[in-house]
């Protein structure tokens, strides 16, 4: 191994180390381990200029294909277009959250139950996937959890087992969309895939995993949620879903950028606008009609994920540059022997695996390369590959309460009011859960492309 | 009288405990130490014995993780809820005495806190511990300085000070130089004192 390779890997395993033991923030972590890559990997060890260009990949920006693309376009180094999306997508929910949009619905469709603590558990599940498919999931649970709090102190039920299956749905509805969970962002913007081509593959497999995850979290915790003291409850006395709402206008553009976000999701593969550009429009549309509220919102934007992410680009760029990645797809060439279906296996399962202990999105983007190179050397499709990675790890996170952020969000929002969940208490069902939607994911790939 | 905090951290094995309880009876107030556990059971459900097993304890970094705030850890959550509650008590106006839980960080904000930490000798803290828990010698040292390492993470942890630095405090005694009785004499001069320049 050359020196470039050695620091390269020193630095990415000290880095996810770091990230793992929590002791500085992870953004800190990933953006010294991206500035050490620059300095000691490409500047001292490779002493090479280009590298730390083509790693901080500034240039996209002032090309047509960043903001407007007609054909599919790989991308290496920093990955701009993730970040800008992810921080338009920021700004959006922040907007919508400020004017009461997601307590609105969440108290909405409870009372579209009647608030019946069954119906509410399924329902809540099932928004929980489908709101987890256009926003990122710390929003939608952060929410959701609050409100299903409210509910069970009103209506005298354990809210405990309604966060876990609101939890293990959100991280279900992330992996069906390119923008609903990171590691889908990533994936689909490094290798050029659509939001179309993610819901048509990831998205049909998360329907099919929805409906028997629902069956199953039903029969799994139906006893747990009959209310606790048998009473009546008089819904009119509940808070209504309109007192939810902070401001009615704000509240309504707040929807309709929404539901244009939404659209332009779906349609950015006929209106070839790239996650880039819809990310930037949307922040900037949500800034000008949020008048003297704009610097607030501005402000709330969780700067630090972006920070991480920047940082988390630049070291794997180390590893990609400098060669290691490519040992490691060779390496799983080798001991899956050129099958095709021990390949998708051995990806699914390690990153379910992997991404229920460490955070899913470093893992995300070092393998994004290795299955690039898997695709050339062995033939196998690299769509097949990247449905594979993106399953395994958004599904797999949701195996441990610390898998990933909407487990943490989750269940802190839940210890916060009272109501601690342990890794026992959490894994007991949720964990199983994960292992029947992994094999049922396994059975989907095998079966559909391979 | 108006409003009077006195936070007291202390070395397992000082009698920083009794001394904050005796302080508490001088200047009838009273003291939270356990009671803060009782409340956070009243209010999560669980029992005082499953709260006690998180208490004052760092988190365990391997198995925990934070994220824009939130923490899955149960003894984060557990010492934000402790926190809170001596927080709102000194908000609400309440003289009160608080053992531990980063009080002396926590509540700095409030003009009427006066932050106590009690040492000891170590030879002194292995009679008292050996004392009061029947151990022999060698229990009672392991005991202290198992029990003074996690409250030193849990306390480094969750304030920016170091547990026992006596720039963090405004007063640090070695209680086996009066005893407790001396010390406690000792402390209640000095917090009258200090109530006096408060008015």
């Amino acid at each position: 191994m050359s020196a470039a390779q050695v620091f390269a890997v020193v630095i990415f395993a000290a880095m996810f180390i770091m990230i793992v033991l929590d002791k500085i923030e992870r953004h800190y972590v990933t953006l010294g381990s991206g500035i050490l890559t620059l300095g000691v990997v490409f500047g001292i060890c490779m002493r090479n200029g280009e590298a730390i260009w083509n790693t901080l990949a500034l240039k996209g920006f002032a090309t047509k294909d960043f903001w407007y693309q007609v054909t599919e376009s790989e991308s290496k180094g920093i990955n701009w277009a993730t970040i800008i999306f992810i921080a338009g997508m920021m700004v959006m929910v922040e907007g919508m959250a400020k004017a009461g949009f997601f307590r609105w619905l969440c108290m909405k469709i409870a009372f579209i139950v009647k608030c019946k603590t069954i119906p509410v558990f399924i329902t809540f599940m099932i928004m929980s996937a489908v709101l987890s498919m256009f926003i990122d999931s710390i929003t939608v649970i952060m929410f959701l959890a609050a409100v299903t709090v409210e509910l069970a102190q009103l209506l005298h039920f354990n809210p405990v087992p309604m966060i876990l299956s609101e939890i293990f749905c959100a991280n279900l509805g992330g992996s069906a969309t390119m923008c609903g969970d990171p590691p889908n962002i990533i994936v689909g913007t490094s290798i050029g895939l659509s939001f179309f081509d993610f819901l048509t593959n990831t998205g049909l497999c998360a329907a099919v995993c929805l409906v028997i995850s629902v069956i199953f979290l039903y029969f799994a915790f139906r006893k747990e949620l009959t209310s606790t003291t048998g009473e009546k409850v008089d819904i009119s006395k509940l808070p209504k879903p309109s007192e939810a709402i902070t401001n009615k206008k704000d509240f309504i553009i707040s929807s309709i950028i929404f539901g244009c976000a939404v659209i332009l999701l779906i349609t950015h593969s006929m209106t070839h606008l790239t996650v880039a550009s819809i990310g930037l429009f949307i922040a900037a549309v949500t800034l000008l009609t949020s008048g003297k509220d704009a610097p607030g919102l501005l402000k709330k934007v969780d700067y630090k994920t972006l920070v991480f992410f920047i940082g988390l680009f630049i070291v794997v760029g180390g590893l990609e540059e400098t060669g290691i990645l490519e040992l490691i797809a060779k390496f799983i060439k080798n001991i899956s022997g050129g099958n095709a279906m021990l390949m998708v296996a051995i990806i699914l399962w390690v990153s379910a695996i992997a991404s229920a202990f460490v955070d899913n999105i470093p893992f995300a983007a070092t393998m994004v390369p290795v299955i690039e190179s898997l695709a050339e050397t062995t033939g196998v499709s690299l769509h097949t590959l990247a449905w594979t990675l993106s399953i395994g790890t958004d599904i797999g996170g949701s195996a441990t309460p610390i898998g990933a952020s909407a487990n943490v969000v989750g269940t802190a929002v839940a210890a916060k009011n009272g109501y601690p969940i342990s890794w026992g208490r959490y894994c007991k069902k949720i964990a199983p859960a994960t292992v029947i939607v992994l094999a049922i994911s396994t059975g989907y790939i095998f079966l559909r492309y391979l | 009288m108006s409003q009077l905090i006195i936070s007291v951290g202390r070395e397992f094995g000082s009698g920083g405990r009794v001394i904050a309880e005796e302080l508490a009876k001088r200047f009838n107030i009273p003291v939270y130490d356990r009671h803060l556990i009782t409340e956070i059971a009243e209010k999560t459900g669980l029992t005082p014995e499953e709260i006690e097993r998180y208490n004052e304890n760092p988190k365990p970094h391997i198995i925990a993780r934070s994220v824009r705030g939130f923490s899955n850890s149960i003894e984060d959550n557990i010492a934000e809820m402790q926190f809170d509650i001596i927080d709102q008590k000194a908000k609400s106006g309440e003289s009160f005495v608080v053992v531990g839980r980063c009080s002396e960080t926590k509540l700095k904000k409030y003009p009427a806190l006066v932050s106590l930490f009690v040492l000891g000798d170590m030879n002194e803290k292995i009679k008292r511990v050996m004392k009061v828990y029947s151990l022999s010698e060698e229990e009672a040292e392991r005991l202290i300085t198992k029990k003074d390492k996690k409250r030193k993470r849990y306390h480094n942890y969750h304030c920016a000070g170091h547990w026992g630095d006596s720039r963090l405090y405004d007063l640090s005694i070695n209680s086996s130089r009066l005893g407790i009785d001396g010390t406690v004499d000792y402390l209640e001069q000095y917090i009258k004192a200090r109530a006096a320049a408060m008015k």
